[in-house]
């Protein structure tokens, strides 16, 4: 009996470290069968390329998602501000403004409507799902009002403004095309580089931890609590404008729902990332690991020509089981 | 005389969490009528012994006797219904919801033809429980979020005598008066006295040596999950009590001063809190006392700007000041020290280093921006020795340590930089012997550093032992300052009733 007892914390602290990494784990599993289906194409450099580009928006959204995530709180108006900055952008483009003025207007109207959040959250003190459920709700309707509920697109949309989607950097020639590292995967890991510098080498990333963790305690320690939580939420709204620009550059038109699937990917990849670190808490290294699991799972599934529903039911399911075992070894600690 | 049945009776009892032992073949016996102190550090053992009786942590080994029959205690509905009671030192309560209804949760509510809550009689129930402790200025309507500390243990402690229907003979009290002044520690010593003429017997658990003294007949000492001793309390004196808790010999409680303070007025306030006057001179310690909720968290919050403005003035080496945050306070050189370290004073889910450097990260900082983890390690580490805080390393989450080592890490936050001024509430709250005779040299250190220190705490003999004079508030009837020493705890109560 005794020698039993003694064994129990090595096997406890196994499982844990199992249930910390379960999540790569799981990931690299998903890679294994992935290429085992398709040997000739899964595990190849155009395919991840090609992966990388179709997450890059999702992306985007998602690092910027982990900011106001790591304080406790998320954005629900994500998805909506994407999709009206890219209607306002290309509403400029079709009034024939020059594509800076486009551009600046659609990340400005991110940065007012992350404000907007951020007043509301902050200041006027709503929780954060009300305050953004009904941002979501007035973006989406703004979006609809200026573009009369239709797309835009065509001639209305810049070739230079399009092309940035399709351009990349030359890094080889497979069956004599040339090879792209693509802009938009560039952009995307800018933007990771940004934020993972603000959240985790600056004293305002450090904050933010401080106020997720217990926010009367930072703000007895002298930490700006309201300040920094409203500029949060303007650099949140500000990643979502971006992440609606690259859509419309990439489908070369703006429509005012074409960032709504954008919100609830970007906050299950931001839970997918926080089961890697013990305390749960997001970091937007573990989100760039969520984001992938997302577009590989839609990438190889779609490959391995999976019904899309059947493909919404897994990626529900992995997220939910995920989650649940990382908070099991929480809870045993 | 007659060998008495002890009403509970634990032997052998042992638990071991993840290969460290908690606690080693403990034994202790309860009698009828007795008020039994358990006493220790933190880490000793205590907690572990008490959730094992009260069916929370299931023991390895354990013989435990009620009466005199052997009993096992698996679940806190089995420890209840053998007549178990208990008061935790973290509070268990539901704010939302009203007094009564805190009173009444381990019961059922009185009901209409068994459907609705008869309020009317609920209230009735709470008013018996409430004023059985000699509670009257507490209405069991109100709800309970609204209570000051103090009155939501009283309430808690209410609670557990509240049910008198169902037969309690065995009264677990965990800390009971750690939120309690001492007017309200008295009255709870009243209702202690009467269980024990009633034959009821009562395991007390307690930092503080003048309780123990006060109203207990036994003590128990634990340490490093053993028990080292069981004594009557007329065969042990505090030095010794001290030596057997921490294994070493305590000379002084509190380290005298050594030099006169400096002349020179740090902080003054006039018409504070409607009529607070005050002045704090460098390297002083001045105690605020008072009954609970006389306004000493008010005051150190209001100075440190986390109270919106509230009426008076504050002048700081002549300047007049308003904070607004509690940036500005930290800006201007003070430090903070909250009254509760788990809620407002430490992000329990962040490492010591992180803690301890958090009002200090734009001094730590290229430019108050790009943070420099080296400075910030050399300063957490430096800050860990000078305060003598356990830990396995400066990245250790503060969650995993013990209250007095928690504590420990509040205080380096505060004495980063030499504070101009130093406010603490309540410092030593539920902080064990050893720990707390290292924050008392801590703070006699920044004293003789020059750092002016606001000292409020409900421990009279804290007051008494550290502070140079002491700032008396009577909520809504003005302040008085007078100088410690030559004064009574006595006398000091007296003043706060005034």
């Amino acid at each position: 009996m005794d020698a039993g007892r003694n064994l129990l914390p090595t096997r406890l602290k196994g499982n844990r470290w199992l249930r910390r990494s379960g999540t790569l784990i799981g990931f690299l599993i998903v890679v294994i069968i992935f290429t085992l289906n398709n040997p000739s194409t899964f595990l190849t450099l155009p395919n991840w390329l090609n992966i990388s580009q179709q997450v890059s928006m999702l992306a985007v959204v998602a690092f910027a998602m982990t900011i106001v995530m790591v304080m406790g709180d998320f954005d629900l108006s994500v998805g909506s501000m994407a999709s009206l900055a890219g209607i306002l952008a290309a509403l400029l483009f079709r009034a024939e403004q020059p594509l800076a003025v486009g551009i600046l207007v659609a990340l400005g109207a991110g940065l007012i409507g992350g404000l907007i959040n951020g007043l509301l959250v902050s200041y006027v003190g709503i929780t954060p799902f009300v305050a953004t459920l009904g941002t979501l709700t007035i973006f989406s309707g703004a979006a609809f009002l200026f573009s009369g509920g239709e797309t835009i697109f065509g001639r209305d949309i810049p070739a230079e403004f399009s092309g940035f989607a399709r351009t990349g950097l030359p890094i080889g020639t497979v069956n004599e095309r040339p090879l792209l590292f693509p802009a938009m995967t560039i952009l995307a890991l800018v933007v990771l580089g940004i934020i993972w510098l603000l959240l985790e080498q600056t004293t305002y990333g450090r904050r933010l931890y401080a106020i997720g963790g217990n926010a009367e305690a930072a703000r007895l320690a002298g930490v700006r609590v309201r300040l920094l939580r409203l500029i949060a939420f303007m650099l949140t709204g500000l990643g979502a404008a971006t992440a609606g620009l690259m859509y419309a550059s990439r489908v070369a038109s703006a429509n005012p729902t074409q960032g709504a699937g954008l919100m609830l990917d970007a906050i299950a990849a931001v839970f997918l990332g926080m089961t890697l670190s013990e305390e749960g808490e997001p970091h937007v290294l573990g989100t760039l690991l969520g984001v992938l699991i997302l577009g590989v799972l839609d990438n190889g599934l779609t490959q391995m020509q999976v019904d899309s529903y059947v493909r919404e039911i897994l990626i529900g399911g992995i997220i939910i089981g995920a989650v649940t075992s990382s908070s099991l070894s929480r809870r045993n600690r | 005389m007659p060998t008495l049945t002890p009403l509970l009776s634990i032997q052998h009892t042992s638990k071991t969490y993840d290969g460290t032992p908690a606690l080693v073949d403990a034994a202790l016996d309860l009698m009828p009528g007795e008020v039994h102190a358990l006493m220790g550090e933190n880490g000793a053992g205590k907690s572990t012994l008490i959730k094992i009786l009260a069916g929370v942590v299931r023991p390895d080994r354990a013989e435990i006797r009620i009466d005199g029959q052997p009993v096992s205690i698996h679940s806190p509905k089995e420890a209840y219904d053998r007549g178990l009671r208990f008061i935790h030192q973290e509070l268990q309560i539901v704010p939302q919801v009203s007094v009564a209804e805190n009173l009444a949760l381990s019961q059922p509510y009185p009901r209409w033809l068994g459907v609705l809550v008869d309020w009317r009689k609920l209230h009735q129930q709470a008013n018996r429980a409430l004023e059985r402790l000699g509670i009257s200025h507490i209405d069991p309507r109100q709800s309970m979020a609204r209570l000051s500390v103090g009155d939501r243990m009283l309430v808690k402690i209410a609670s557990a005598f509240a049910n008198s229907t169902q037969a309690a003979s065995i009264y677990v009290l965990d800390e009971p008066t750690a939120a309690l002044n001492a007017a309200e520690s008295q009255r709870l010593f009243a209702v202690i006295r009467e269980l024990k003429t009633q034959g009821c017997g009562i395991l007390y658990v307690s930092h503080r040596m003048d309780e123990v003294f006060e109203i207990c007949n036994t003590v128990t000492v634990m340490r490093d999950g053993r028990v080292i001793s069981t004594q009557a309390i007329q065969q042990t004196s505090r030095g010794g009590l001290i030596r057997l808790m921490t294994g070493r010999e305590v000379s002084h409680a509190y380290p005298p001063r050594t030099q006169p303070h400096g002349q020179q007025v740090v902080l003054e306030g006039h018409g504070l809190l409607n009529g607070v006057d005050f002045q704090v001179r460098a390297g002083e310690i001045l105690g605020i006392a008072g009954l609970a909720g006389a306004g000493q968290s008010e005051l150190l919050k209001a100075i440190m700007g986390a109270l919106p403005a509230t009426v008076g003035t504050l002048s700081l080496e002549g300047q007049p000041m308003t904070p607004a945050h509690p940036a500005d306070g930290w800006e201007k050189g003070f430090a903070f020290v909250p009254q509760e370290r788990r809620e407002q004073g430490l992000v329990l889910s962040r490492s010591v280093r992180e803690n301890i450097s958090l009002p200090h990260l734009r001094r730590l900082s290229t430019s108050g921006v790009l943070l420099d983890v080296g400075r910030e390690t050399r300063l957490a580490d430096d800050l860990s020795k000078q305060v003598r805080l356990k830990a396995t390393s400066n990245r250790q989450l503060t969650r995993q340590l013990s209250g007095g080592n928690q504590q420990k890490v509040v205080f380096a936050r505060a004495m980063a930089g030499q504070p101009r001024l130093l406010l603490l509430d309540e410092p030593t709250r539920g902080v064990d012997v050893g720990a707390r005779f290292d924050l008392y040299t801590l703070i006699r250190q920044a004293s003789i550093d020059g750092t002016a220190i606001l000292l409020a705490s409900s421990d009279l003999g804290e007051l008494l032992g550290l502070c140079d004079r002491i700032l008396v508030l009577r909520r809504g009837r003005g302040a008085t300052v007078v100088k410690a020493a030559g004064l009574t705890q006595h006398d000091l109560l007296a003043l706060c009733y005034g």
